[in-house]
């Protein structure tokens, strides 16, 4: 015979429809979500895995200053690997765009033809897929480089710039204002060769190398590089951003995806368990009848758990269900708007099941059950006389201050201490969320303030070669690059001891002693006093310098010197200087000369491409922790109406008015929820500061951590709406409750 | 099968609080019979009905359900020994609000290996018209019916009634106690009724009195009357 209790189950979930459809909703959105990311990370994975050999990646690549000598590649070549050319040219294309253009690729880092085709002829080229999409460019349109029309015959994925990093030493990527492309040969040769960069990479013969083989042979590699004296560039694979950074932040995502879920999770199951063990009090004595009739504890703990691991197990496979087809798509979108990668195919992920399935459901199992097994221990005489306390209160808490109202109001909060405890701990949860869905944009907004605020010119040029200029506003400075050792780039500036566009410096006079950037201070917890250690790539040369100050500089982390201790210190001559400050544009240098110019813009790229890859997910994470909070609010709220259902029906019929009982009780909650949201503000700053920090340090450069003042008005003020709206769903509730209540419920 | 209980004490309380509630009841109820514990409030007669039906445990003594002792069980054993031998009614009805009249039983015939039929049981208590209704849609004494078809179904060696009329008017309760009468007849199970009310020990074949924890009076009643007879 089946068991008759089960019938109830079904009745029990039509009866409290709001609460579980509510419960079931939340658990099947974030199911879906988090399962649609789990099998497009996935999937995504597999597909960006398996390109390294599907599209031969190469293993690394070096730049040299001129075309390599035929007996350095033999030597090369005896190191077991395989050497190819894999020239590029950089041109301006659409305004500042960057369009690096190479020749077809047969043989190694091989490209995916997303949409169109490869060029036929030497009018023809393709583009980056993700460059093409930013910028509204399609197939059949025309793009100009070094004066040539090219007609965009399809678009593609380079499987060696998944994420488009013009130099590797880039902070962020920039698939707005960077692409590659590919023309046919002859269109090739037809185009200038002033900026040709001459780029090799190299593929291991042997696949089976482990990592520290791979980086030995790549030291090898780069000794016999060094001693030609023409390496300007050199990345082994596991360095080069291009490709591994993507990777990397699949895997990242993956684990922040599955603590939010398991983090939800687990508040819902103690809502599950607050909600229950309410549900039994209620029905006490129908449980101490079932007891004593011979129903064992654990025929009703099973009783109990079936609904909550039901509604999550089938929560759980509806929201497999859209995870597979709805928002996964989702998902791919996003990794397609920040990444530039090849096609996938979606791929049946065990891991995500059991994680986005199985994990949940043993969650609210294992939860439930240990609320479920210590509310139900007590012997069934106690449930039939209703005494669930598990030891009687010796003294009641004396409220002899105050008013009867505010001790009344007290006396409710102290009676609900678990559902309020659970409320303060899911409202924590959805003010991190609330609070990084809406920090993010206006951090970004701040951090181009910033970097506009404190820049140091319109236009910084890097030249080639020293070439003057008699243009007024210019101003000279050095400029060298030295890296963290195993780190990022550090920008090292010389400057003019008088110099009118950093006045405000004050530069030491002392050799080695150096102005560091605040944000490099505090990146890296420096303090004024600290010796730095900095050393040239590809060079065995080591710096070390003595931080004297600092300085407000957004854009990048850089240390301040005077020139002729720069000079000095790279062994530069006395006169030496590698570009100009200027606000003014300097039209008398031959672009043959300048190598770069850095404008305001080309500063921001990190929060630029946050912003495109993440930018349409900020209002999401908002909405999402407004749902959470009126969510908990709504159920935990309401289980203290119906906890108290009797005694709001007797001071009803003592002659409190239906709003006068409906604010007796609920301003109890809404004294706790304002309490919880006050109080989860500066928590939710600290938790958000702490991952914040976690998550920047991962990157190269720095973007101060800021709340814009106006969020945490807003963030108690969302709470406050949210909250209202429960508030007004509670009224009614208690306007409900009958009078007859009080009367019929007394046994 | 018989019941007997052999010398049991019970108290509450430590200290200067102690107080002692039962003091040393031994006595036997034959199977098949109808038992009356009658006592003022306070005498221990529903201390001593819940230790006979393994929901309170007695400080000494033991309880004997034919060759079933019920003495240091452990939870689990006291739950079986429950569902083998017992069933019981309370004033309060303590209904599944969520549950129909028939629904209400088969969780009694739930714990039985051999329940009685649920429809048979549901025409002999009057219940067979209400079958579909859920407990707020009867009346108090259909609701006592329903608690009675409960505890009954699963065929208990010992009816536990407590209170069984104390909710209910005149002429429910005699209804109630006819119901109570006919099930001990028609299937013979030992039936113990607690109750404050004299006029009920009429239709007993023994009759306890308790006071002060202890057992005043264990006498057959030898001019038993029916139960639609008593009058109070």
């Amino acid at each position: 015979m089946k068991n008759p209790l089960n019938r109830r189950l079904l009745r029990e979930f039509k009866q409290d429809l709001g609460k579980y459809i509510s419960l079931f909703l939340f658990l099947c959105l974030t199911i879906s979500f988090v399962s649609g990311f789990l099998v497009a990370d996935n999937s995504m994975k597999i597909a960006y895995d398996e390109s390294f050999d599907k599209y031969q990646i190469e293993n690394g690549h070096f730049a040299l200053a001129a075309e390599m000598p035929s007996q350095v590649k033999e030597k090369l070549e005896k190191e077991d690997v395989k050497i190819n050319e894999l020239f590029y040219k950089d041109f301006s294309v659409r305004k500042d765009d960057t369009l690096r253009i190479y020749r077809s690729r047969k043989t190694v880092d091989k490209t995916c033809l997303m949409y169109g085709d490869m060029p036929q002829n030497d009018s023809e080229i393709v583009i980056d897929r993700l460059y093409a999409e930013n910028n509204d460019i399609s197939v059949g349109d025309t793009i100009k480089a070094d004066g040539k029309k090219f007609k965009i015959s399809g678009l593609v994925a380079f499987s060696d710039y998944s994420a488009l990093f013009k130099n590797n030493t880039d902070m962020m990527f920039d698939a707005n204002r960077f692409s590659t492309a590919i023309v046919s040969d002859e269109a090739y040769d037809s185009l200038s060769d002033t900026n040709e960069v001459y780029c090799y990479v190299w593929l291991n013969n042997d696949t089976s190398l482990n990592d520290q083989q791979q980086a030995d042979k790549a030291d090898d590699i780069m000794d016999i590089l060094k001693e030609t004296g023409l390496l300007t560039d050199f990345v082994k694979r596991s360095d080069n951003q291009a490709i591994v950074f993507t990777g990397n932040d699949m895997g990242s995502d993956k684990s922040m995806m599955m603590m939010l879920l398991y983090v939800i999770v687990v508040i819902l199951a103690f809502v599950f368990g607050i909600t229950i063990k309410s549900t039994i009090e209620k029905e006490a004595s129908v449980v101490g009848t079932l007891r004593a009739s011979g129903y064992t504890r654990s025929e009703m703990v099973r009783h109990y758990l079936i609904l909550p691991v039901m509604i999550t197990l089938i929560a759980a496979i509806i929201g497999n269900v859209l995870g597979y087809s709805c928002m996964k798509e989702i998902v791919v979108s996003m990794y397609y708007a920040s990444y530039s990668l090849p096609t996938y195919t979606t791929i049946w992920n065990t891991d995500a099941f059991v994680s986005t399935t199985v994990i949940p459901c043993l969650i609210i199992f294992i939860v439930d059950f240990v609320i479920l097994h210590t509310a139900l221990s007590l012997p069934p005489l106690q449930f039939l006389r209703h005494e669930l306390q598990r030891k009687k209160k010796k003294r009641v808490t004396k409220l002899k201050r105050g008013k009867f109202i505010t001790r009344f109001r007290i006396r409710i909060i102290l009676q609900n201490i678990p559902a309020y405890l659970t409320l303060f701990i899911g409202i924590m949860l959805a003010s991190v969320l609330l609070i990084f869905g809406m920090v993010m944009s206006p951090l970004i907004d701040h951090f181009k303030v910033e970097v506009k605020d404190s820049l140091i010119s319109e236009y910084q040029y890097i030249l080639k070669a020293p070439v003057e200029t008699k243009n007024k506003d210019a101003e000279k400075y050095c400029v060298n690059s030295l890296n963290i050792p195993d780190g990022e780039s550090i920008t090292i500036y010389g400057i003019s001891e008088n110099s009118k566009y950093l006045s405000d410096i004050d530069l030491p006079e002392n050799q080695n002693e150096v102005i560091v950037t605040d944000g490099y201070m505090e990146k890296y917890n420096l303090q004024t006093g600290d010796t730095i250690k900095l050393v040239k790539k590809y060079e065995d040369k080591e710096y070390q310098f003595k931080i004297v100050g600092h300085y407000y500089y957004a854009a990048a982390l850089a240390v301040f010197m005077p020139t002729s201790n720069f000079n000095d210190t790279f062994e530069m001559e006395n006169d030496y200087f590698s570009g100009y400050f200027s606000d003014d544009e300097i039209t008398d240098i031959d672009d043959l000369y300048i190598a770069s110019v850095i404008r305001s813009n080309d500063l921001t790229v990190l929060t630029d491409q946050l912003e495109d890859s993440m930018g349409s997910m900020f209002p999401l994470i908002s909405v999402f922790s407004a749902v959470l909070y009126v969510l908990l609010m709504y159920i935990l709220a309401k289980l203290v109406i119906e906890k108290n259902t009797a005694s709001i029906s007797m001071i009803k019929i003592l002659g409190y008015s239906n709003r006068e009982a409906g604010r007796l009780y609920n301003s109890s909650t809404a004294i706790v929820v304002l309490f919880s949201i006050l109080i989860n503000i500066p928590i939710s700053y600290l938790v958000m500061r702490v991952l914040y920090y976690i998550f920047i340090k991962e990157l190269n450069g720095w973007v101060n951590f800021y709340v814009a003042p106006w969020i945490y008005p807003a963030m108690f003020l969302i709470g406050v709406v949210c909250y209202f709206a429960v508030h007004f769903i509670l009224m009614k509730k208690v306007h409900k409750i009958p009078m007859t209540n009080a009367l019929k419920n007394i046994e | 099968m018989q019941l007997e209980l052999k010398e049991i004490y019970k108290s509450f309380g430590s200290g200067d609080n102690k107080t002692e509630v039962l003091k040393g009841i031994s006595c036997t109820v034959e199977e098949g019979s109808m038992c009356v514990l009658l006592g003022p409030s306070g005498s221990g007669k529903s201390t001593l009905l819940n230790i006979i039906g393994g929901i309170e445990n007695a400080d000494s003594g033991s309880v004997s359900i034919g060759d079933d002792v019920m003495e240091n069980m452990n939870e689990k054993q006291l739950s079986q020994y429950r569902r083998r031998h017992l069933g019981y009614v309370f004033q309060s009805y303590n209904l599944i609000p969520n549950l129909t009249v028939k629904e209400n039983i088969e969780v009694g015939a739930y714990l039985s290996d051999e329940p009685l039929d649920v429809d048979e049981l549901m025409k002999s208590l009057g219940l067979w018209e209400h079958r579909n209704k859920i407990p707020n849609q009867l009346s108090g004494g259909q609701q006592q019916r329903t608690a009675i078809g409960r505890a009954i179904v699963k065929n208990p060696d010992i009816l536990l009634c407590d209170e069984p009329t104390g909710a209910l008017d005149y002429n429910t309760s005699k209804e109630i106690l006819k119901l109570i009468e006919e099930v001990n007849q028609k299937y013979g199970n030992t039936v113990i009724i607690v109750t404050h009310n004299d006029a009920i020990k009429n239709m007993a074949d023994r009759v306890i009195k308790l006071r002060d924890g202890q057992i005043r009076k264990n006498e057959i009643n030898k001019q038993k009357i029916p139960a639609a007879d008593l009058d109070w």
